[in-house]
């Protein structure tokens, strides 16, 4: 359990772990996923989720099965789903509701013996690190046979490391952080076209998370084809899209945006790290970039941008996307100077199965 | 062999008592033993302490966040290691909650759990919510037994928690009697035991020396260990290291319990 009695504790709305260890299962290419508890419980993300090609189903509880328990629910809803769907997997996911009256996911399961893998998920939304609920799901996948131990000990450290740095440079940096929509796109890119046209040297980093890397590579990919156009020196572009990293499902994320770049006429010209590393990718970004081009004009930093450590760019003129509202104070307050939000990115890049366009990389392709 | 056990009764009837006397015969013998207090009054140890009271796991997580086998498991009287849960004020928040934060932390980060030979919960009431059942649901007790006395609405409890027990698959090792002085008490607790298919252990009789030795902060163990109240204990603890004839109970009707309290 956590307890900040002596902590001011963040005030905004947070991610949930409820959330987390949903998209951990979808990451897993679990097929259902059932949530044991109230039926509006995560709805805008099961249904998300389900676009994505995942299940999720509901015990939907309510008042009296607070009351009276919900074992023989969730044994139904276990049963009913598997006759229905015909899954390689289960997950079943807590919320606080049966969490709280200690609903016990392990006899249910054994009750139904369904045949197929189970994954327990024992979370419950009260947590100050939503990355607390991937953790516990990859422990239940590792638990039911499902994931190999020293993935499960990478995963981990890479959502420790990516808890550290919302901490000290994202959105949970403060008790409370105003929403931004960030920058005007079409100023911003009006002054990297001019950068570009005045035969700047330039940086293209994409420093992303999982799928939200269908849209941010869109940014990097209009940016080459922008000077491209205009006749300027070809940016550099450094990628965490390292084909042979993470689950499956990562890695075909990796292996289609670079194939898709590709097929566009732009390279990868340095690769550093897998799509669920961008916690170190960013470091890995920073060292390319002191060691090879710390004499550069500009740099784009699209994904996660307080990723990458701020020294490594000192100097350069930073134009930095991200898709978090709240991410947009920090980075100004950090130095970046321009800083766009792509708004409602990660919906539109569920159910996806390729590179979708980017506001900011469309605004830049109309200048041009 | 290992053994870890939950000690299920109506409020009031003697848990405690017996629990913490049980251990400290336990202790006596060589028999590492803990004892684990899930009630928020947090008062299963207290007689093990010399009457003091320890931190408690909830209000350690609560100011700390996490715990340190140090912060809440104590060595008390004969070397019986003890912690106790906590939780909230009456009135506030969620015991059961608090049972089942406090168990799975300190199962995280206790060796005494892991090098004890008994582990004895101390649970309070009946099984009232999930949060109650959480030693057994997660697999930490491996065998209950329940105190009660002769009395009608102590064996109602005593039969309620077997309706629970049945539903965890736990089985049941045996009963224990406290004696309140009913009538025919030591015959009914057997009639009672009998029909659940569990022998009866121990019949503890109504002594105030119990009483004043837990006015002194000690068990009997302790206080009084020349006494034939101290024998009880160490026989009923005697049984409880060799009892192996344990069943999950199927609970009785109303109407035939009525007819065995008669």
């Amino acid at each position: 359990m956590e307890q900040l009695e002596t902590v001011d504790r963040i005030m905004q709305p947070r991610p949930s772990s409820i959330v987390a260890a949903l998209y951990t299962l979808r990451d897993l290419d679990t097929d259902v996923a059932i949530l044991h508890g109230p039926p509006g419980c995560c709805f805008k993300h099961s249904r998300l989720l389900e676009e994505d090609g995942m299940h999720v189903v509901t015990t939907a509880m309510c008042d009296s099965d607070y009351v009276f328990g919900g074992h023989d629910l969730l044994v139904g809803v276990l049963k009913k789903a598997v006759d229905r769907f015909h899954p390689k997997t289960v997950g079943i996911v807590g919320t606080c509701a049966s969490m709280i009256i200690g609903e016990n996911f392990h006899r249910a399961v054994e009750e139904a013996d369904v045949g197929v893998p189970v994954i327990e998920v024992e979370i419950h939304a009260g947590y100050n690190d939503n990355t607390h609920g991937a953790i516990v799901t990859l422990e239940a996948a590792r638990a039911a046979g499902l994931l190999g131990e020293a993935e499960l000990e990478r995963q981990k450290r890479m959502l420790l490391l990516a808890t550290d740095i919302e901490k000290k440079f994202g959105a949970a940096s403060r008790d409370y952080i105003e929403p931004s929509r960030g920058d005007l796109k079409y100023r911003a890119a009006e002054r990297l076209l001019e950068l570009m046209r005045g035969g700047k040297k330039g940086l293209s980093v994409l420093n992303a998370k999982k799928e939200t890397a269908y849209m941010f590579a869109d940014v990097n990919l209009a940016v080459s084809q922008a000077a491209k156009v205009v006749g300027a020196p070809a940016p550099v572009t450094i990628a965490n899209l390292d084909p042979d990293i993470g689950l499956p499902r990562i890695r075909r994320y990796a292996t289609t945006i670079t194939s898709q770049m590709a097929e566009a006429g732009v390279a990868v010209d340095h690769v550093t790290g897998g799509l669920d590393e961008y916690p170190v990718s960013g470091e890995t970004a920073a060292r390319v970039i002191t060691e090879k081009y710390s004499n550069y004009d500009y740099v784009v930093l699209s994904g996660v941008p307080h990723a990458v450590p701020f020294e490594a760019v000192r100097g350069m003129e930073i134009f930095s996307i991200t898709n978090g509202p709240r991410q947009v104070e920090p980075l100004k307050t950090a130095g970046h100077r321009h800083v766009m939000v792509e708004v409602d990115l990660h919906p539109k890049t569920l159910g996806v199965h390729g590179m979708v366009e980017s506001e900011f990389g469309e605004t830049l392709r109309s200048m041009i | 062999m290992k053994k870890h056990l939950a000690i299920y009764g109506k409020g009031g009837i003697g848990k405690s008592s017996t629990a913490s006397n049980v251990a400290a015969a336990m202790g006596e013998k060589g028999v590492r033993a803990m004892l684990i207090g899930c009630d928020p009054k947090s008062d299963s140890s207290i007689t093990l302490l010399g009457g003091k009271r320890i931190p408690t796991i909830m209000d350690t997580v609560r100011k700390k966040g996490s715990i340190k086998e140090e912060d809440v498991v104590f060595e008390g009287f004969n070397g019986v290691k003890c912690a106790e849960v906590g939780g909230p004020e009456p009135g506030v928040g969620c015991a059961g909650r608090g049972i089942i934060v406090a168990v799975q932390a300190l199962q995280k980060t206790s060796s005494a759990m892991k090098d004890s030979d008994v582990i004895i919960y101390d649970v309070p009431g009946d099984i009232v919510c999930g949060g109650f059942a959480v030693p057994i649901t997660k697999g930490m007790v491996r065998e209950a037994y329940i105190i009660t006395s002769g009395e009608y609405m102590p064996l109602y409890a005593a039969n309620n928690i077997c309706r629970g027990l049945r539903t965890l698959h736990t089985p049941l090792s045996g009963i224990i009697c406290n004696e309140r002085e009913a009538e025919h008490e030591r015959e009914i607790v057997e009639k009672f035991a009998a029909a659940l298919g569990v022998p009866m252990l121990a019949y503890i009789p109504r002594h105030k020396i119990v009483q004043n030795c837990e006015r002194a902060g000690k068990s009997v163990i302790e206080g009084e260990p020349e006494s034939a109240m101290a024998d009880v204990y160490r026989s009923l603890a005697g049984r409880i290291l060799t009892e192996k004839n344990k069943k999950v109970p199927d609970s009785l009707e109303d109407e035939d319990l009525r007819k065995l309290t008669r």
